[in-house]
């Protein structure tokens, strides 16, 4: 098995760049012979990278200990599960998921554009090739997970018991469908810029795969964040950790780009924006899974320290510098095709929907390589902690939730003042009575004021969108179930959107409450003691101690009760792992969590005593269970929005627009 | 359409001006030295009361618990230590010869006065030495 993955690495590899020549050979030639015989290369790329992390996964299973890879990151006493979600556990494995998944998406791509495209196509398989030869280089030569211990180990070191978890089992794996994800639509860019073929195609394509790879990203960082909250027990979901920002800078710059492509789509504008951006996305994309890789930024989370840093920065510097060269070159074949009309038009909120994102991405970039840049300047080591990154993303983030309502219901090329009074009066309204109400209320905090009173405004836009479509259909003598099925599934990217939008305003609600409305207390107490806070009262009961085969652990026994009604017991955990191994993390804080609707309920063991006493520290964090469930709504309406079908009408809608302002240049 | 024109420049530059301003006015305000514990020492005591970031390696031995989940250890990096006072969540991995970083003001009485206390996951260093010593004490050997 370990020969068989040995060989069909370095064949994967040997493939890729036969791919990469034959292609380009067979473009520019005008050899239909090469070009095709490039794309099955392509598509045994795939193939052989699929056998290679099988034999890994066998290795991993069957604790093949001879092997470094599997000794590092498994021991007898891991369960089956963990010995498969090993094969991301480390550096190698890692990097064979990257490029497996790469080899996957490029198969599909290859399969998808089987007779169409003929012009572009070759030039994009190169491309996913070329990063293809990368990534099967490191595996081969840098960082092989096939590579043999000098004497086999008796044992292996195991996996850390914090990363024992299910969330922790799945969450990287979704993030990396959405690192590599954002592989595809830059290589369908530089396919239109090598081949000059910078039409609506690659756009097609490109938009596509970005909302693709953006929904795992969106899912693999709510993921991550629900994992650090249930299994660090600090109480938080999101540090702004270097290793959390780099997943976080690719979603912003595809936050941008999803968007801009559409005034792309339906207007031939921001051509060279568009382009521009999905490599800047790219870009951020690599530099993320170098800083997780390389640890070159110090994190709590630092991963391996090894030697494939230089190797990737010389490959972002040859990413940067190729693609913008391209885009010079092209640059006058990126010409818009219209004007922008009015500062007050759909044109201009997607504009500046881009320009928030963008400076949110540079902001968060900046404070990522704060320390390494002032080093290098001043020779003095600085950060910026989260502070920064709230301080500078807060404002940003709720002027974006403000033009997410203006958005979709603002006119294109120039709104009148009768569109902006029809479609923004109930919106605004809603949005101002719900200020008034908290301040009323009391509230006091502006940013959480404006954050709950934007949400208002964009769920009323949503709303009033729907409510509309849904009129018109059953004005027409549909009923209104019906009306709303069908005009959602005909118009799939557009409410499809709306709901990404929905979820998006009940995460800022969940974020917002969280972070601003959290109290917490800290207490030692003795049996018979309780703790108040927030309406929840806990009265400790002992300490109670237990073993397992894996861990001795310590169980603060608590009564909870909700303004005087119980809610039965609560007992956070300190485990102490048996296993000595060397995992080096023996113990684990095992949090008590009750989550409901309103709020959550978060206690952690700090400490106890020899005389029974514990220390115990509350948190009551309102409606985090919001973030969670918003998820599950983003995903939805991003699941609506690619859902297959529907196409030909699409079309036709965007044939009337090209129509329209043919129309329209004629007449100018 | 001058006019149009001149309206975007000024939209796009409040946006790239009030961008600039968060991120200027954010690092002026939240920025701290990071240092190692020799630097820390070479500075005193211009660094008595400034906020600062260190780094170190736990003291084997010097990891005191409080009654009330106070905290009292040692910092050091080869070239000196510090002592640390610490109040707050400990990480799970924080323990012996651990990579540590506290974030506080120093005292004139030096002692480090922590409210932040980050320990640096150790678990993926990929050392082959720690594989022949399982079983044994085993502890991993950081390679750097």
């Amino acid at each position: 098995m370990v020969e068989t993955g040995k060989i069909s690495l370095f064949l994967a590899f040997a493939v890729s760049i036969y791919v990469v020549c034959a292609s380009v050979y067979g473009a520019r030639a005008g050899k239909g012979d090469f070009v095709k015989s490039a794309r099955n290369g392509m598509l045994a790329v795939c193939f052989l990278l699929i056998i290679a992390t099988g034999a890994l996964i066998h290795s991993l299973v069957n604790l093949d200990f001879s092997l470094k890879y599997v000794a590092l990151n498994t021991s007898t006493d891991l369960p089956v599960i963990y010995r498969i979600t090993s094969l991301w556990a480390g550096q190698a494995g890692s990097l064979l998921l990257w490029a497996l998944i790469l080899s996957v998406y490029s198969a599909l791509v290859v399969l998808d554009t089987r007779t169409r495209s003929r012009l572009l196509m070759p030039y994009v398989v190169a491309v996913l090739a070329a990063i293809t030869v990368f990534f099967t280089y490191l595996i081969c030569f840098v960082e092989n997970p096939f590579q043999a211990l000098p004497v086999a180990a008796v044992e292996g070191r195991g996996l850390n018991p914090i990363l024992q978890n299910a969330y922790m089992a799945i969450h990287p794996v979704t993030l990396y469908l959405g690192y590599v994800g954002v592989s595809v639509p830059f290589a369908f860019g530089m396919g239109a810029l090598l081949s000059g073929q910078l039409g609506d195609e690659w756009i097609k394509y490109s938009r596509k795969w970005t909302l693709f790879a953006w929904t795992f990203l969106s899912v693999g960082l709510l993921l991550g964040a629900r994992w650090a909250y249930l299994e660090l027990g600090w109480g938080g979901y999101w540090a702004w950790d270097p290793v959390e920002n780099a997943a976080f800078m690719p979603w912003l710059a595809a936050t941008a780009f999803v968007h801009s492509v559409m005034i792309q789509e339906k207007k031939g504008m921001l051509k060279k924006w568009n382009m521009a951006l999905i490599i800047l996305t790219f870009f951020l994309a690599v530099f993320g899974t170098f800083i997780t890789r390389s640890g070159v930024i110090s994190s709590v989370h630092s991963f391996a320290q090894s030697d494939i840093g230089p190797l990737f920065l010389g490959f972002i510097a040859f990413i940067l510098l190729f693609s913008f060269a391209m885009f010079l070159y092209r640059i006058r074949d990126l010409e818009s095709e219209n004007r922008f009309d009015s500062i007050l038009s759909r044109e201009s909120a997607f504009i500046f929907n881009n320009l928030l994102f963008l400076g949110a991405a540079f902001a968060v970039f900046l404070g990522t390589v704060f320390p390494i840049m002032s080093e290098a300047l001043t020779g003095n080591k600085i950060l910026v902690g989260s502070p920064y990154f709230n301080r500078v993303n807060v404002p940003i983030a709720l002027v974006l939730i403000f033009l997410m309502g203006v958005g979709p219901l603002i006119s294109w090329r120039k709104a009148s003042r009768e569109n902006l009074m029809k479609n923004f009066l109930v919106p605004v309204i809603t949005g101002a009575v719900t200020a008034g109400v908290l301040i009323a209320l009391g509230v006091r905090e502006v940013y959480a004021i404006l954050s709950y009173a934007f949400c208002a405004f964009v769920t009323a836009t949503v709303f009033t969108e729907f409510f509309r479509g849904v009129a018109v259909r059953s004005g027409r003598g549909e009923n209104p179930a019906l009306a709303f099925v069908r005009l959602v599934s005909r118009n799939k990217r557009r409410y499809g959107g709306y709901i990404v939008h929905i979820g998006v305003v009940v995460i800022v609600i969940g974020i917002t409450s969280s972070s601003v409305f959290v109290t917490e207390k800290q207490a030692t107490l003795t049996k018979g003691q309780s703790l108040e806070l927030g309406g929840y009262t806990l009265t400790f009961q002992g300490i109670e101690q237990y073993t397992t085969d894996a861990k001795n652990a310590t169980v603060a026994k608590l009564e909870g009760y909700k303004n005087g009604k119980p809610i039965g017991p609560v007992s956070p955990e300190k485990n102490i792992y048996k296993y000595e191994g060397n995992r080096e993390i023996n113990q684990e804080t095992e949090v008590a969590l009750r989550s409901t609707f309103t709020d959550d309920l978060y206690v952690i063991l700090m400490s106890y005593g020899e005389d029974g006493t514990a220390t115990i520290r509350v948190m009551v964090n309102p409606m985090v269970s919001w973030i969670w469930s918003g998820g599950v709504v983003l995903l939805i309406g991003a699941i609506v929005t690619m859902w297959p079908g529907g196409r030909k009408e699409r079309e036709e809608v965007f044939v009337r627009y090209t129509l329209h302002d043919r129309d329209r240049t004629a007449k100018v | 359409m001058l006019k149009g024109k001149l309206k975007f420049i000024i939209a796009i530059a409040v946006i790239a001006l009030a961008v600039s301003y968060l991120v200027y006015g954010g690092v002026k305000d939240t920025m701290v030295y990071y240092l190692t514990v020799k630097e820390l020492k070479s500075k005193v005591p211009s660094v008595y009361g400034e906020r600062i970031r260190v780094s170190g390696k736990v003291v084997p031995g010097s990891i005191k618990h409080g009654p009330d989940g106070s905290l009292e250890f040692s910092l050091s990096d080869g070239g000196g230590d510090i002592d640390v006072a610490y109040s707050g969540i400990v990480p799970d991995i924080f323990k012996d010869d651990v990579e540590a970083v506290v974030e506080g003001q120093y005292g004139s009485d030096n002692v480090f006065a922590a409210d932040v206390l980050l320990a640096k996951c150790p678990t993926k260093y990929e050392s082959t030495e720690a594989l022949y010593n399982s079983g044994t004490e085993g502890k991993g050997v950081k390679t750097y």
